[in-house]
C-alpha cells in the first residue's frame, strides 16, 4: 500500500496531574481507513484524540495532519465529543446545533448566515433527522442526539473525522444508520477514527484497529491483527473472544 | 414623577440588563455561584481603588475590582485543581476570604467616609442622582448612569460580536476548542465582564442584589424557554420588570429600593417555578398524573389484548384480576371508553380495533425504543413524551 498518511502521532505523552495517560504513542493512520481504537476503560482512547485535537495539552511529542500542525489544519478535521459532555437541556434546537459544525470555517465574530443553513439542512437529511430540526435537543432520544452529533460533523466537509464513542447509548437501527454513513465517507476517501467499545462489532464494522492501553499495543488492518493475542496484551485477561472473520 | 425617581428606575433598569446578559449564560454554564463569589471579593479591590483616587466613581476603581473579580476564578480554580477539594468549596474558601480583607482595610482606614458595609451589602440606589457627573460645568446626570451605562454598551457589543463564540462554548467546550475558538479566553472574557458589570452595579444596587439581578431573571427564563435568544431577552424583561416594579414597591413601603427589587425577583421566580407550561412544578406534577394514568390504561389494555377468555373481561372481575383499586379502575376505563379503544357490551370488556392497535404499536416502542412510529402518538399521550 502506497497510502498518504492522514495522522502522524509521535512520541505522544498526555498525563493528568503528573500521571501518564498515554505513554510514548507512535501512531500513523493511512487516508482512506475507518478505523477503530479499542481499550479498556482509562486507556486513554478520549486522551488520545483530544490531545490531536489540541483540546487537551501533550507534555511530550507531537502530531501532524497530512504532514502539517493540527493549528494550520483545522479545516481539515471534524469532531463527534461523547454525548454526555455536554448538557442536553441547554436551550437550542437540533438545526442550531448542527449550524456550530460550521462557525469553524467562518472564523471568530462573523454570524452563519443562509449557506450555511443550507449545508446544515442537508447534514440533516443525510443522517434522516430533517424532520426533527425545530425541535429542542432535550427531546430527543440518545440515538436522535447521536445523529445531530454527527450531523454536525458532517457539516463540517472535512477529510479525517475523529469520533468519541458514537454508538453509545444508540438503538439497533441508528447504529446501523451510523455505520452506513461512516462507511459512505470511507468510500469517499475520508478518514475516520473511532473510540468504539464493542468487539464483537470491529471486524465488521472496521477495516483498521488500534489496540491502546495507556501504550499502543498494536495498530493496523483488522484483518492482520484483530485476533486473541492482542485482545488479551490489550485487556490484561486472558481474553478470548470467537468473533467470525 | 420626578426626575430624581426617573433616574433612578433607569439606573436601576440599567443595572438590570446589564446583570441579565452575563448572567444568562453563568446560568447555563452553572456558575452562578461564582457570581456570588465574584460580588464579595471585589471589595479589597474597591477599597484599594478608593484609597488611591479617594473617588468612588474612579475608572481605576472598576479596574482594580475587575481584576479582584478575576483572580478570584483564577484562585477558585487554582484550589479546584489541587483535586483537595470541590468547586464549591473552593469558592466557599476563596470569597469570604478577599470579602474579610475588604471589610478590615474599611474598618482601618475609611471610618469617615462614604465606604461603609452596609453601603457594600445592599446599595445606595436612593442617593445615585446626587452624585452628578459635571462635563466643564454642565450637569449631564448622575454619574452611576453613565457608568453603568457605559458599561452596558460594552457588554452589549462584546454579546453581538461574539454570540456565536459564546453560545458554542457554553453548549460545548470540546468542539469550541477543536474548531480554534479557545474556551478559556471565552471563560475569562465573560469573567471580566462579570466582574466589571459587577463593579458598576455595585455602588448602585450592592454586593447581594448584583447576584440576584444575575441569577433570578436568568433562571426564570430557562424555565420558560428552549431558546437561547429569547432566553437572554426574556431574562433583561424580568430584571427590568423587576427593577421599576420593585422601586414602587419601595416606594410606597418607604422600604429599601435594592430590598424590593430582590423581593420581586424572588416572586418572580417562584411564580414562574409553579406555573412554567412545561418545565413548571404543576405542569410536571400534572404530566406525571397523566403518564400514570397512562401506564395504567395500557395494563389494561395489554390485560385484555392477553386474554380472550370472557371471565377475564367481566367488568366486575376486571379489579380482581388487575388488582386495582375501585377509583383507579373506574379512571382507567373511563378514559379507554373515551378514546374508542374498547367497548363494553353485557359487562364484558373488549378491545376495538383502534385499542388493538394501539396496545401494539405502544408495546412495539417499549421493547425497541425505536422513535419514528411513536411520532404520530405523542401528541395524544404524554407517555411518549419522556
Amino acid at each position: 500500500m502506497s497510502k498518504k498518511t492522514a495522522v502522524q502521532i509521535d512520541d505522544l505523552t498526555v498525563a493528568y496531574n503528573y500521571k501518564p495517560v498515554l505513554w510514548d504513542i507512535d501512531l500513523e493512520i493511512p487516508e482512506g481507513v475507518l478505523m477503530a481504537i479499542v481499550g479498556p476503560n482509562g486507556a486513554g482512547k478520549s486522551t488520545l484524540i483530544k490531545s490531536v485535537l489540541g483540546i487537551l495539552k501533550p507534555i511530550a511529542g507531537s502530531v501532524s495532519i497530512y504532514g502539517k500542525s493540527y493549528e494550520k489544519q483545522r479545516s481539515l478535521v471534524a469532531y463527534v465529543p461523547q454525548k454526555g459532555s455536554v448538557d442536553w437541556d441547554f436551550p437550542t434546537t437540533a438545526l442550531d446545533v448542527v449550524m456550530m459544525g460550521t462557525y469553524g470555517s467562518l472564523g471568530w465574530v462573523k454570524r452563519p448566515r443562509q449557506k450555511e443553513k443550507k449545508a446544515a439542512l442537508e447534514a440533516l437529511e443525510q443522517v434522516g433527522m430533517l424532520p426533527f430540526k425545530n425541535r429542542q435537543i432535550s427531546q430527543l432520544s440518545g440515538g436522535q442526539q447521536q445523529r445531530i452529533f454527527l450531523a454536525r460533523a458532517l457539516v463540517q466537509d472535512a477529510s479525517i473525522y475523529f469520533m468519541d464513542e458514537p454508538f453509545q447509548g444508540v438503538d439497533a437501527t441508528t447504529e446501523i444508520a451510523i455505520i452506513n454513513i461512516l462507511k459512505a465517507l470511507r468510500k469517499a476517501n475520508k478518514t475516520v477514527i473511532v473510540v468504539h467499545h464493542d468487539l464483537q462489532t470491529v471486524p465488521e464494522y472496521f477495516d483498521w484497529v488500534t489496540f491502546l492501553n495507556v501504550k499502543k499495543i498494536a495498530t493496523g488492518p483488522v484483518k492482520d491483527i484483530f485476533n486473541d493475542d492482542n485482545l488479551t496484551k490489550t485487556y490484561g485477561i486472558n481474553y478470548k473472544v470467537s468473533i467470525q472473520k | 414623577m420626578s426626575s430624581a425617581q426617573l433616574e433612578i428606575q433607569l439606573i436601576a433598569s440599567l443595572v438590570a440588563i446589564a446583570c441579565a446578559i452575563p448572567g444568562t449564560f453563568l446560568v447555563l454554564r452553572k456558575m452562578a455561584m461564582i457570581s456570588d463569589a465574584i460580588s464579595h471579593s471585589i471589595l479589597p479591590g474597591i477599597v484599594v481603588g478608593f484609597f488611591i483616587t479617594q473617588d468612588l466613581n474612579s475608572p481605576l476603581l472598576i479596574v482594580l475590582a475587575a481584576l479582584t473579580g478575576v483572580i478570584t476564578v483564577v484562585l477558585v480554580e487554582q484550589i479546584q485543581k489541587t483535586g483537595l477539594v470541590k468547586e464549591d468549596t473552593a469558592i466557599g474558601l476563596v470569597f469570604p476570604a478577599l470579602f474579610s480583607i475588604g471589610v478590615i482595610m474599611i474598618a482601618k482606614n475609611a471610618n469617615d467616609v462614604h465606604l461603609d458595609v452596609d453601603a457594600v451589602l445592599l446599595g445606595e440606589l436612593a442617593f445615585a442622582p446626587f452624585d452628578r457627573l459635571l462635563i466643564s460645568g454642565v450637569d449631564v446626570g448622575p454619574k452611576s448612569l453613565w457608568i453603568i451605562g457605559s458599561i452596558l454598551v460594552i457588554t452589549v457589543a462584546l454579546l453581538f460580536a461574539f454570540f456565536k463564540e459564546l453560545k458554542l462554548s457554553t453548549f460545548d467546550a470540546g468542539l469550541a476548542a477543536s474548531l480554534g475558538f479557545s474556551p478559556v479566553i471565552i471563560h475569562y472574557g465573560l469573567m471580566t465582564v462579570a466582574s466589571v458589570t459587577t463593579v458598576g452595579a455595585f455602588d448602585a444596587v450592592g454586593a447581594i442584589l448584583v447576584v440576584a439581578l444575575m441569577i433570578t431573571p436568568a433562571a426564570s427564563a430557562y424555565l420558560l424557554t428552549t431558546d437561547l435568544k429569547k432566553m437572554l431577552f426574556l431574562s433583561i424583561f424580568f430584571g427590568v420588570f423587576s427593577a421599576i416594579s420593585g422601586y414602587w414597591v419601595a416606594h410606597w413601603l418607604d422600604a429599601s429600593i435594592a430590598g424590593s427589587i430582590t423581593t420581586i425577583l424572588g416572586l418572580l421566580f417562584l411564580v414562574v417555578y409553579l406555573f412554567a407550561p412545561s418545565k413548571g412544578l404543576i405542569a410536571v406534577m400534572y404530566r406525571e398524573k397523566q403518564q400514570k394514568i397512562e401506564v395504567s390504561l395500557l395494563t389494561f389494555l395489554l390485560h385484555l389484548k392477553n386474554h380472550t377468555e370472557e371471565n377475564e373481561r367481566h367488568v366486575n372481575h376486571l379489579r380482581e384480576h388487575i388488582n386495582w383499586q375501585k377509583i383507579r379502575a373506574k379512571t382507567v376505563v373511563d378514559l379507554a371508553l373515551k378514546n374508542n379503544m374498547i367497548t363494553i357490551d353485557k359487562h364484558i370488556v373488549s378491545l376495538t380495533e383502534k385499542g388493538d392497535d394501539f396496545t401494539s404499536q405502544a408495546i412495539d416502542y417499549i421493547i425497541t425504543n425505536e422513535d419514528a412510529q411513536i411520532e404520530d402518538m405523542k401528541d395524544d399521550f404524554f407517555l411518549f413524551r419522556g
